[in-house]
């Protein structure tokens, strides 16, 4: 190939790339948290027998599990201002996307989770004159918890690499500035292959912190 | 002489399905009362209902002479906050032992303080050693209860429950699920109980045991009891003819007296 | 709420949503077509490769899964061009991107499903002379796929979720046709519901189906009679 490669744009503009890391790494670690929280209660209420708690939650998660992302976070930048009370701005927008759309997701590792503990620990927590909130803190979740972690690092690596489609919608993350340097600079295969490196090496360390908790997970038995 | 216990017109169903229809029983305070049954008989059930692990359908159930639940015109309701409570004052003891794995065995004794009575740390390792010392298990403390065998798990299950000083003992096929070798020490562990004055309702498959150490027999059938009485009566000299079916299928083969010295 | 809907103006463009969403299927069918192959020869090979074939193999198919699929399509249709002098619309750089994209995936997915089968197996095809190449064929990749089927339909029903990213490269697909009805008529919260409602629809059903075939094949992939 003829092409020469040129990155020197690449590194006087590195100031701009960090913050777009930065506020890749603002936007992935505001979902994930806020999101793997909330997804323990739609998880229970998912797992729940009464109606009232089972179905709106099936519902939710339906909904966010069955729609692409991308037209989530388009949703509520373009359709959701609309009726919403407050203002949303690209981050708004993309974090309430996200972040239902990890809700939905961790809900369901929760769900499986939770079942898979053995009914007779359920019992034996109940007929020691338990309530519900203790059979689950001080029984259920802290077995259910470590066949989770895998599950929720893999949940951790996709919202990473979701957190680029904020770009469309113009918040400042690490794509959105590749697009925009590359526009003014013209070198577009120099920026979206560093950009591509980058996302690699921050995401590429997580995947193998998942292999070794499978492993580790599986060995125990 | 204090009842600890008093169940009347005790009736469960699960949907269609009769599995208790009437059953009325008092337990004393130091009684060693065994249930026995065929498979399906409501046994378990009628169990699961003294400490509400099932809801009765209908009927009364008294612990030291109060009532559970409150009664309007006949109906009884139940929340769910005093069912908790009452929980903490029964103690049960499951087949398939249901130790926390999470927990070494120590934490699994003063899980119960712990947690739900809300003892202090002294008072939680007070009781966590005592009970493991009665069960005989003091020495695996530290132990999970994956490292222990059948036999010591459900003792530690025994001593978990014990640990809650319950007014009552609840055992539910305690020996069903181990191997025949280890089911020797757990029942004389539940014989030591029953000799200090322990009040408890066992329901179980051994006979012999059910001979050894019952002040009352229950037998029940199709969802009633069909005869009680000592064990003498219930078990050697039976009236009804599904009693004596019941004896007839368990003693199909029996060891005459092995010479073990 | 003080607002007034009107979903007139969804149901004039509606043959447009269409027609967005025909785009959809196609990207996503024929990045299937491709990428299925495409992951088995991959995962046979950082299988079964020598290491100077493995090595690469390997290194492609953990970058193609660990970088956004929106950084790969940008620099799909930006590189192409460039590298190669080849003019490529956005359809075309669409179907390359999520061919690649999927076979890495799909790779994994085959790789997991042999490296499944007992070794049993294995030893009993060799014990009766076959090689490894008959083995695979005859013997480890019919049972390894019927085993795969929930996780590859899985793998399916992910990338028509993903696909909706070529509308921002132009191309038109149900996302793209939705964003520029709405900016036309800007009853941008009806036609983006409907949008999101259709893809739902599609999606929900896919899901439904994999879940019936799943339970027929009771999850050990074996066929179960009734």
């Amino acid at each position: 190939m003829d092409y020469v490669w040129d990155f020197s744009a690449v590194v006087s503009y590195w100031p701009l790339l960090l913050t777009g890391l930065k506020n890749t790494v603002i936007l992935a670690a505001t979902c994930l948290f806020i999101g793997l929280f909330f997804g323990l209660f739609v998880g229970a209420a998912r797992y729940s027998s009464k109606r009232i708690f089972n179905w709106p939650a099936t519902v939710f998660v339906e909904v966010f599990r069955n729609t692409p992302v991308l037209v989530q976070i388009m949703w509520f930048f373009f359709a959701f201002p609309i009726i919403s009370p407050f203002d949303i701005n690209a981050f708004t927008a993309a974090a309430l996307g996200l972040t239902l759309n990890t809700i939905a997701f961790s809900s369901e590792i929760y769900r499986a989770g939770i079942q898979s503990i053995h009914k007779g620990q359920w019992e034996a927590a109940k007929a020691l004159g338990m309530t519900y909130t203790q059979q689950m803190g001080r029984i259920i979740l802290p077995q259910a918890i470590r066949r989770m972690l895998p599950a929720f690092m893999n949940r951790a690596v996709e919202l990473v690499k979701m957190t680029s489609l904020a770009s469309v919608i113009a918040y400042g993350e690490l794509m959105h500035q590749a697009k925009t340097i590359s526009t003014t600079e013209f070198n577009p295969i120099e920026m979206y292959t560093s950009v591509a490196l980058i996302f690699f090496c921050l995401i590429f360390p997580l995947t193998l912190l998942v292999h070794r908790f499978e492993l580790k997970d599986n060995s125990r038995g | 002489m204090t009842k600890v216990l008093k169940i009347d017109n005790l009736k469960k169903s699960f949907g269609d399905l009769v599995v208790l229809n009437g059953i009325d029983v008092t337990v004393n305070k130091g009684d060693t009362i065994v249930i026995l049954g065929a498979s399906g008989s409501g046994k378990s059930t009628l169990l699961r209902c003294v400490n509400f692990m099932e809801t009765p359908t209908a009927g009364r159930i008294e612990l030291q002479g109060e009532l559970v639940g409150s009664e309007i015109n006949g109906n009884i309701s139940y929340t769910e906050k005093e069912l908790t409570a009452l929980r903490a004052r029964v103690g049960m003891v499951f087949q398939h032992f249901n130790l926390f794995p999470h927990m070494n065995v120590r934490n699994n004794v003063m899980e119960g303080p712990r947690t739900v009575l809300k003892c202090d740390a002294s008072e939680c390792a007070r009781r966590a050693d005592k009970y493991l010392k009665k069960v005989g298990l003091g020495w695996k403390a530290d132990a999970f209860p994956s490292q222990l065998s059948g036999g010591q798990q459900q003792r530690v299950a025994i001593a978990r429950a014990l640990a809650m000083e319950p007014e009552i003992m609840l055992f539910d096929e305690a020996t069903s699920a181990l191997d025949p070798e280890l089911v020797g020490e757990v029942l004389e562990t539940m014989k030591e109980l029953a000799d200090e004055g322990m009040t408890m309702l066992i329901v179980t498959h051994e006979l012999g045991f059910a001979y050894t150490v019952a002040d009352r027999v229950l037998f029940l059938s199709e969802g009633k009891i069909l005869e009680q009485g000592v064990p003498e009566a219930v078990l050697i000299n039976p009236k009804m003819e599904a009693t004596k079916n019941f004896l007839r299928g368990h003693g199909s083969f029996r060891l005459p007296e092995p010479n073990l010295d | 709420m003080g607002y007034e809907w009107d979903f007139s103006v969804v149901f004039n463009d509606f043959d447009l949503l269409l027609l967005g969403l025909l785009n959809t299927l196609k990207v996503t069918g024929l990045a299937l077509f491709f990428g299925v192959p495409l992951g088995l020869f991959l995962a046979l090979l950082r299988l079964y490769g020598k290491p100077l074939v493995r090595i690469p193999v390997s290194v492609l198919i953990e970058f193609l899964r660990s970088t956004p699929p929106i950084a790969q399509l940008f620099w799909f249709f930006f590189a192409v061009p460039i590298l190669f002098g080849v003019e490529i619309d956005p359809f075309e750089a669409s179907v390359l991107t999520f061919s690649l994209q999927s076979s890495a995936f799909f790779a994994e997915v085959f790789r997991g499903g042999i490296v499944s089968i007992d070794n049993g197996q294995w030893e009993a095809a060799k014990a009766i002379g076959m090689d490894r190449n008959a083995t695979l064929r005859r013997v480890i990749l019919p049972q390894a796929i019927t085993r795969m089927i929930p996780a590859f339909l899985e793998r399916a029903i992910e990338l028509m979720k993903t696909t909706t990213l070529v509308s921002t490269i132009s191309y038109a697909d149900l996302l793209y046709q939705a964003n520029n009805i709405a900016q036309s008529t800007y009853r941008t919260l009806e036609v983006f519901t409907v949008a999101a409602g259709m893809y739902f629809i599609v999606i929900f059903i896919c899901s439904l189906v994999v879940q019936r075939i799943e339970h027929y094949l009771g999850r050990t992939g074996e066929l179960t009679k009734g």
